[in-house]
């Protein structure tokens, strides 16, 4: 036998042997508990109360991205060099996928110029907030740790867009953006018009107009849920994969059971549906301004 | 009619909240797990017939991957707007 499939086989073995050992110590009965409350791990609350301006932990995480999109983009490209480092070609790499792929690749060649730069901070800004909610910060107030004497709040996985707020006003800013576009580009009325496909007359304007309006609205609604209720369920997955059903059911063996299905979510999330759901924001972005003012 | 008595029976046996999550939830991966298995079956098939294109489809790919799972996350929502209106 192998010395990998030994490996796997000790490592198969330790975590039947855990479940057993658990189910046999702690029992198989459900002890529900009411303590644990699971909207509480995405509660924010105030640390420096200003009105509707307090700061709290989304307010940091807004700030955190922020400052990574400007630290990529700025001191990255004042220290360019002719024969770059690895930090720098992948900033280029980055830089080369928003403006050849997700801006170049839907919008027409002026609209592309005047535009490149929001999306590309819009994809950066995105990326960075789901990315920093994978890392695991002091930011939850509710359950304090204590280090000589100073309460200190526990580490948590917290993303900023996992509230329906920063997506809703992003997907309300390229709303704005690409109805005032079309307009600025066709008129208002010949906007209204050039939502109605080619080939449409007399009664069937009926039917497909409001169809069409609603579709546009829809755009809004579709951006803002698409990126908040993957990343949501995402982390609301993992809390109760790595522990959070084991505590809510009262069952410990339950606990060591589903952790490997929490990490590999985490993974599938960090590595995968991080990125996938910025570069879907910034080319549905993108798209929906290139078609804006495009004459058919 | 059936209607009716489904959701007179929701509602007297208590249920109503977890049946929203549930067909919410249920009938949205469906959707979604078709919508997905299809768009990848396609990628196979266009990668087979033209391996030289594999870059140009995969980004496509990822882009219709992305859009159909959203689909899921709409019928979730709307579970979850059903659960918190009983």
């Amino acid at each position: 036998m192998s010395r990998t499939r030994k490996l796997g086989y000790a490592i198969a073995a330790f975590y039947l042997v855990g479940v057993v050992l658990l189910a046999v110590l702690f029992g198989v009965t459900q002890h529900k508990n009411t303590v644990f409350q699971i909207q509480n791990e995405f509660k924010l609350t105030s640390w420096v109360h200003l009105g509707v301006l307090s700061i709290n932990r989304a307010v940091l995480y807004l700030f955190l991205a922020a400052i990574c999109t400007v630290v990529t983009m700025v001191y990255i490209a004042r220290r360019m060099q002719t024969r770059p480092n690895r930090v720098q070609t992948a900033v280029e790499v980055i830089y080369g996928l928003m403006r050849d792929n997700i801006a170049h690749g839907n919008m027409s060649d002026e609209m592309a110029a005047k535009w490149f730069p929001f999306i590309g901070a819009l994809f950066l800004f995105i990326w960075y907030s789901n990315l920093i909610g994978y890392l695991p910060l002091p930011t939850n107030s509710e359950e304090t740790f204590n280090v000589f004497g100073a309460h200190i709040p526990s580490f948590a996985l917290y993303a900023a867009t996992a509230n329906v707020s920063v997506p809703l006003i992003l997907a309300l800013v390229v709303f704005l953006s690409f109805n005032i576009e079309g307009v600025r580009a066709h008129g208002p009325l010949g906007y209204l018009k050039s939502l109605i496909p080619a080939g449409v007359k007399g009664p069937m304007l009926l039917l497909i107009f409001p169809l069409e309006l609603v579709s546009t609205f829809m755009r809004l609604i579709s951006l803002t849920v698409r990126l908040f209720a993957n990343i949501l369920a995402g982390h609301m997955i993992i809390l109760f994969m790595a522990g959070g059903l084991a505590v809510i059911l009262g069952l410990q063996f339950l606990g060591w059971f589903t952790m490997p299905a929490g990490v590999a979510i985490y993974l599938f999330e960090l590595g995968l549906i991080a990125t996938l759901q910025a570069f879907i924001f910034a080319t549905l972005s993108a798209i929906y301004l290139g078609t804006a003012v495009s004459h058919h | 009619m059936l209607t009716h008595i489904i959701s007179f029976a929701a509602a007297a046996t208590g249920l109503g909240p977890g049946l929203a999550i549930g067909i919410g939830g249920g009938l949205g991966a469906v959707g979604a797990g078709v919508g997905i298995g299809f768009i990848f079956g396609k990628v196979i098939e266009a990668v087979t017939r033209q391996p030289e294109m594999r870059d140009e489809i995969t980004s496509i790919q990822w882009l219709g991957f992305a859009l159909t799972e959203a689909c899921f996350f709409y019928g979730l929502v709307a579970g979850l707007i059903g659960y918190v209106l009983k």
